[in-house]
This record gives structure tokens, C-alpha cells and sequence, in this order.
């Protein structure tokens, strides 16, 4: 039996069954809910399945012709465009939305680089080491989780590394310690056992924790013994004997600790603690696992690397890459863009108020295959067909290791795929350049 | 342990038992019932009583039936009762990405993710009505479902 | 009161879920949502009829309110949304979605809608 790789989160899941006829799918089978309801999308309520122009406001069904004339007129009006997204989309369609970025003067970027993208580069300065999901069924030993909830978000994620039954740990769930350091007390909680550490911390007081385990890394008998951020001793010596006597431990850094601070970099001093116990440490070692949400998070810094040899953001004026300072977050509140194309994601539900403000006061293209509230402000938007599902391509899983997704059906109304969209485009562009 | 929680704790020695500890441990391994324990049967322990009749339900309370309910609301397919389940463990092939739910499920699994929801296939090779010994208080689908989907109930 | 809001993703308010196959009433119901400790619910004198008012610096925003246990006093939790992201806050060139020091009162006045936050962004063309 065919088994498929699931698009509906980061964590890739290649054990899903689908039963299909080609046209449409009849069972999906070992997918969790987020991943069913990625299948479910081809034929969602809100599914777009032609493109769309804004008319008096309202968006209007028109040809494919009409909407791709306009889409290249507000390109070819806009000297600074913003390309966003691309989290959603396939590692082919990242490579040509860098292509269309360099041929139409953009700044180009990643949903990675509000989310993950921060710490992995600065995990890669440190030379601390990413870990792989079957690395830690096979070998982990400690699991920790720092503001990230699995549960609710990467649903199979505890799973996969806490209770299946790996090579060397023959026993799973039983042989795995799970540390959750949270100010709520999530669903993931609810996994734990007698022998795992739960600690819910005072808000804002991880950077307290960190700096103790700092000071007293190796050394048991010094910690405070009114505890510190509102974790009592005992947890507190528990904790650091976990970290220091873990063979092969892993922790999982959410979206809990990339918030700002305006007195520390909380990620920074984190991963510094890492590497301390990973020097002093002689049996073993603590690695990283970034946690992020869209599908294809990871992909989009390998893609940037591979053909530009930068991670993250790339900005480009003649035609040529330039060195910037700017950010995704300081060009939209400098409101230095003056047109959006936006590839299936929705900055407009998800970037704070005072940006998506900002966003749509300019003139915007949406690229996706369902409303969002994004669609509810862009001027054109072009459906594509669903990567994973309706369309095959690369993708990076959480662990950046490289998946193929399969097509399964033919898309619904003959929609093309992000790739073929933006390729399109490009061409369009092309043509228009040399009249 | 589970069990001792729930005994009187007096020590009476009325159960020809040196201590209540010793009554536990041979209660869990069915070498001694609920009620062999004189002062569990007094009205003051009732409560008590019930729990350890709740709790060792599939040894004694024959005339009740197991089932274990998933809540579809709540369940978000995560799949842990699947791998967790020791039956499972026992029985299906492993893949790098853990245990995988088969298709066609083999034959004794017990839980299986369809449609983004968990369900029960079949009880008949729970460890709670097959094992013997401690085996037969297996819970884990129970303890380790997130989103408390999972109830193991006698009725 | 002073309070601190913290937005996170839940998987029963989803807003991929709701943008894709919901309404304008689902995405409402599921979203223009926020979680408190039961105590703070007492102490704010909450009933199921009232909604709750957060605001900061930034914006206010009026949600429907319900009781979680795991929430700690002194924190509201809403799911990452439209409406939790008028409460979002941008420092130093990054975006804060946690921890944001909000101030909470009950009223009776009706939820913000979808439409108005939409009809708030389409003004500023």
C-alpha cells in the first residue's frame, strides 16, 4: 500500500493512506485532524477555484487573462514590491518566487523569519546541533519543551518522539524523560507521567531560569532554595540533572521564546546555555528541533542559500542582490514596499494590526487557495492548487530534512500550481520587458 | 501503589495480612478479592470500596462489560493511544516514524486514526481483558491521551 | 485591570480551519474568543451575557469570554486571529505575541465583528 507524505503541518508525516480514484479522495487514513483537514481543503466552503479582481470593491470571478494583465500592471506600477509567504508552498515555487523577486526589483521573505528562522541561524554561530525526529525515537533520551505546545499545533510531533519505540530505545515512552517549561498549562501536559518534570514558570521570568541554570550549571547545592520564576528547589535540581546527565536530549523551542525583550535576547542566552552544558558535558549532548507551523517553513532558507548563498530575506535592485539591513517587520513599518504579492499565507490575520494596517493600504496580490482575510483587502487573487495534495514538489520538514510530496489528485478546475503560477508571471514579466 | 491508596490503611491485620501493603500487592495479583478485606465492606469506606472495585473492574465486576470511549470533539487524531497501546506494540511492524497504523489494520490492533479521528476497532485483545497480573490495569490510552479523549469505563 | 495576554494557537480555534471551510459566524464564535481563570471570571463579575473589553496602546478589541482552568490568574489567552493580533505589539523590529500588558473590563457591548476590523483596514486605502 502507497503511503503519502501529509502537507498539513511541519512535522511531514510520510505514513498517511489516501484512497483515491485520481479525481477525488474518498479515505484518508493515520493523518491527524490538521492533517485531514489539509485534504479536506480541496474541496472546501471557501475554496477558490477561479481567479478573482477587485471591482467596486467587490471581488469578481474573471478569465485567467484578465487577472494575470492585471496582476502584471500592478508589478510593473510598483518600483518597490514585497514578496511574503512562500511557507505554504513547494521548494520549486520558492526558487521561482526568488527568480520573479530578482526580475521585478523585490524584497523578498519567509514567515520563517517572524517565526524560526532567528534561532537556527543563530544555533548555526554557536555550532549547536539540529537533531532529526528518528535520531530522537532512536536515541533521545530527554525531550524538553520551552513555550511550545505539540499538542495543539504539530499534533503527531509528541508521537513520533516521545512514545514510539525506537532502535536503542526499545521501551519508547517509558525510557524518555519529557521536561515542559510553560507559563500555561497546555494540552501537552496532559502526556506526562510520574517520572517527567513539569514546570510552569512565571511569565515573562524564563530569562531567571536561564541565567540560574547559567551560574550554576554544574553545581547542585547552590540553588536558591526559594526556587526562582516560581519553580520550586527540588524541580529546579531535578531539571539540572536531567540537562547535565542526558545522553542524547533534545529540546523543542516554540514560539513561547522568540518573543522581544527590550533588556535580552531570551534565545540567545538560551542557546548559550546549551552549548555550556554541551562543552562540560562528556557522555553526551543537548540538541535543537525548531517547531514551526507551515509545512514548508524550513525549506525556504535551503532554497535561499542554494541559490544566493544568504539565509533568510534577499532584497534586489538591478537586477542584483543587495546587502540590507531591513527586515521584513522594519520595511512593512517603514512602509518602504508600495505593492504586496502575498503566497499562501495571511499576514492580515497574523502580523500584528499595526503592519497589516500598513499591508493593506497598498495595492496586494494574494496567491493561495482559500479566502483568508487577507483576500478580503487584496486587489487580485490568483488560486492555485494544492501543494502536497493536487501538486507534488519538495518540502523541508521541522528537523530540515528534505521530503518529495506526491500529487495524489488532478487539481479542481485545472488550477496550476504555485510553481507554474509564478513561473507565468515571470514570463509575462519577461515578454513585457523586451517590447 | 494505585490500589493501596485505597485501603483502609489501619494495619488490622483482619485479612490474615501482615499489613495493609502486603493486601495490596496480593489484590493486584489476584491472589485475594475486594472483599476479603473485612473493613472495606463497613459503610465508612464505601467510597474507597467502589474505587477499588472501579479500578479492578475487569477482574471482578464480571457482570460489567469494558469499553473504552473515545470522544470524537475532543480527539485530534494524534495517534498516542495507537502507539502507546502495548497490544500494538506487541503486534504490528515498526517504521522509522514509529509505529505506523496499518492498513488493513492487523488483526488484533485496537485503535486505528481514520478521517483525522482515532477509533476503536475491536477490545477483544485489550490488555485489560486478555493479561494477567499488573498487565490487566493497563491504562495508558487513558493517562496519555492530550485531550482527554479517552475513557476506560465498565458498564 | 492589568492583565497580560498571551495569543497562541489552539487547535479547536484554528483560523486556517475557519477561513477555509467556516463562516462569517463560525469564524466569529471560534476566534473573537478569549480563555481566563475561572477566579478572575468571579472577580471581574462575568456572566455567559457579557463580553469582555482587552485593550492596550495599540487598539481594543471586544471578545467572548469562557472559563480554562489552565490558565494562571492574571493571564488572558486568546488563539492567534485577526482579533488577538490588534492587541499585538511590534518592538525593536520584532513582534511580540506574548506576554502583551493589557487592561480588561466586562461590558455588554456586542463582539467586534469580522467585517468591521476588514472595513477598519479597507478605510485606510
Amino acid at each position: 500500500m502507497k503511503r503519502f507524505t501529509c502537507s498539513g503541518c511541519s512535522l511531514l508525516c510520510d505514513d498517511i493512506i489516501v484512497q483515491s480514484d485520481g479525481l477525488f479522495i474518498s479515505e484518508v487514513m493515520g493523518a491527524c485532524l490538521k492533517g485531514k483537514e489539509r485534504f479536506d481543503q480541496v474541496s472546501a466552503k471557501n475554496r477558490i477555484t477561479s481567479p478573482l479582481i477587485r471591482k467596486d470593491g467587490e471581488l469578481k470571478e474573471v478569465s485567467w487573462d484578465e487577472a494575470t494583465k492585471k496582476a502584471i500592471e500592478i508589478i510593473k506600477n510598483s518600483s518597490i514590491p514585497l514578496l511574503y509567504g512562500f511557507s505554504n508552498v513547494s521548494c520549486e515555487a520558492q526558487d521561482v518566487g526568488i527568480k520573479l523577486a530578482q526580475k521585478i526589483n523585490g524584497f523578498i521573505d519567509s514567515n520563517a523569519s517572524i517565526c524560526q528562522g532567528k534561532i537556527l541561524n543563530k544555533a548555526k554561530s554557536l555550532g549547536i546541533n539540529l537533531t532529526t525526529i528518528t535520531e530522537i525515537i532512536n536515541k533521545g533520551d530527554l525531550i524538553i519543551l520551552w513555550g511550545a505546545n505539540p499538542a495543539e499545533t504539530v499534533p503527531r510531533l509528541l508521537n513520533k518522539v516521545l512514545f514510539s519505540r525506537g532502535k536503542f530505545r526499545m521501551t519508547g515512552r517509558e525510557i524518555k524523560t519529557l521536561v515542559i517549561v510553560d507559563p500555561i498549562k497546555t494540552a501537552s501536559f496532559r502526556v506526562m507521567g510520574v517520572r517527567d518534570l513539569p514546570l510552569i514558570i512565571e511569565p515573562n521570568k524564563d530569562i531567571d531560569l536561564i541565567r540560574m541554570l547559567k551560574e550554576e550549571c554544574c553545581s547542585v547545592d547552590s540553588i536558591p532554595s526559594q526556587g526562582v520564576a516560581g519553580i520550586d528547589k527540588n524541580d529546579l535540581k531535578r531539571l539540572l540533572l536531567h540537562l547535565t546527565g542526558a545522553e542524547n536530549g533534545v529540546i523543542i523551542l516554540g514560539q513561547g521564546v522568540i518573543q522581544p525583550h527590550p533588556d535580552y535576547n531570551l534565545v540567545e542566552e538560551l542557546l548559550e546555555l546549551l552549548q555550556m552544558i554541551n562543552e562540560r558535558q562528556e557522555k553526551g549532548r543537548i540538541s535543537l528541533l525548531l517547531m514551526g507551523g507551515h509545512f514548508n517553513m524550513a525549506g525556504f532558507d535551503h532554497v535561499a542559500l542554494s541559490s544566493f548563498g544568504v539565509s533568510g530575506k534577499l532584497e534586489f535592485k538591478h537586477n542584483q542582490l543587495i546587502k540590507t539591513d531591513d527586515t521584513l517587520v522594519s520595511k512593512i513599518e517603514k512602509e518602504n514596499f508600495d505593492s504586496s504579492i502575498i503566497v499562501g499565507t495571511d499576514p492580515i490575520s497574523h502580523l500584528p494590526h499595526s503592519l497589516s494596517s500598513k499591508i493593506a493600504k497598498k495595492p496586494l496580490i494574494l496567491i493561495d487557495n482559500h479566502h483568508t482575510a487577507t483576500s478580503h483587502i487584496a486587489e487580485v487573487v490568483l488560486p492555485t492548487a494544492i501543494t502536497g495534495i493536487e501538486s507534488g514538489g519538495l518540502a523541508y520538514r521541522l528537523d530540515q530534512v528534505p521530503i518529495e510530496l506526491n500529487k495524489i489528485i488532478n487539481p479542481s478546475n485545472n488550477l496550476p500550481s504555485d510553481e507554474e503560477l509564478l513561473n507565468q508571471l515571470y514570463r509575462l514579466i519577461n515578454q513585457g520587458g523586451s517590447e | 501503589m494505585e490500589l493501596y491508596k485505597f485501603l483502609p490503611k489501619t494495619n488490622c491485620k483482619k485479612c490474615g495480612k501482615p499489613t495493609c501493603m502486603a493486601f495490596s500487592l496480593d489484590l493486584l495479583q489476584g491472589k485475594v478479592k475486594v472483599d476479603d478485606c473485612p473493613p472495606l465492606l463497613e459503610p465508612k469506606y464505601k467510597k474507597q470500596y467502589d474505587a477499588l472495585k472501579e479500578l479492578l473492574g475487569s477482574e471482578e465486576g464480571q457482570q460489567k462489560e469494558l469499553k473504552i470511549n473515545i470522544d470524537d470533539k475532543l480527539c485530534d487524531g494524534c495517534g498516542i493511544c495507537v502507539t502507546v497501546c502495548p497490544v500494538n506494540a506487541r503486534y504490528c511492524p515498526s517504521s522509522l516514524s514509529g509505529k505506523a497504523p496499518d492498513y488493513p489494520p492487523e488483526k488484533h490492533q485496537l485503535f486505528q486514526v481514520i478521517g483525522g479521528k482515532c477509533e476503536l476497532l475491536k477490545i477483544e485483545y485489550c490488555r485489560r481483558l486478555e493479561a494477567g497480573g499488573r498487565e490487566r490495569e493497563c491504562r495508558v490510552c487513558e493517562t496519555y491521551c492530550p485531550r482527554e479523549a479517552v475513557k476506560i469505563e465498565y458498564v | 485591570m492589568e492583565f497580560l495576554l498571551n495569543s497562541m494557537r489552539k487547535i479547536n480555534n484554528d483560523q486556517v480551519k475557519e477561513h477555509a471551510f467556516g463562516t462569517e459566524q463560525s469564524l466569529e464564535e471560534r476566534l473573537a474568543i478569549c480563555f481566563i481563570n475561572p477566579k478572575d471570571f468571579e472577580k471581574l463579575k462575568l456572566v455567559s451575557s457579557l463580553h469582555l473589553k482587552i485593550s492596550n496602546k495599540e487598539k481594543d478589541v471586544i471578545v467572548n469570554v469562557e472559563k480554562d482552568d489552565n490558565v494562571p490568574e492574571g493571564t488572558v489567552v486568546m488563539p492567534v486571529s485577526i482579533w488577538s493580533n490588534r492587541l499585538s505589539v511590534v518592538q525593536n523590529n520584532e513582534l511580540l505575541y506574548k506576554n502583551i500588558a493589557v487592561k480588561i473590563e466586562a461590558t455588554s457591548e456586542p463582539i467586534m465583528k469580522f467585517k468591521e476590523i476588514i472595513n477598519e483596514l479597507l478605510v485606510k486605502k
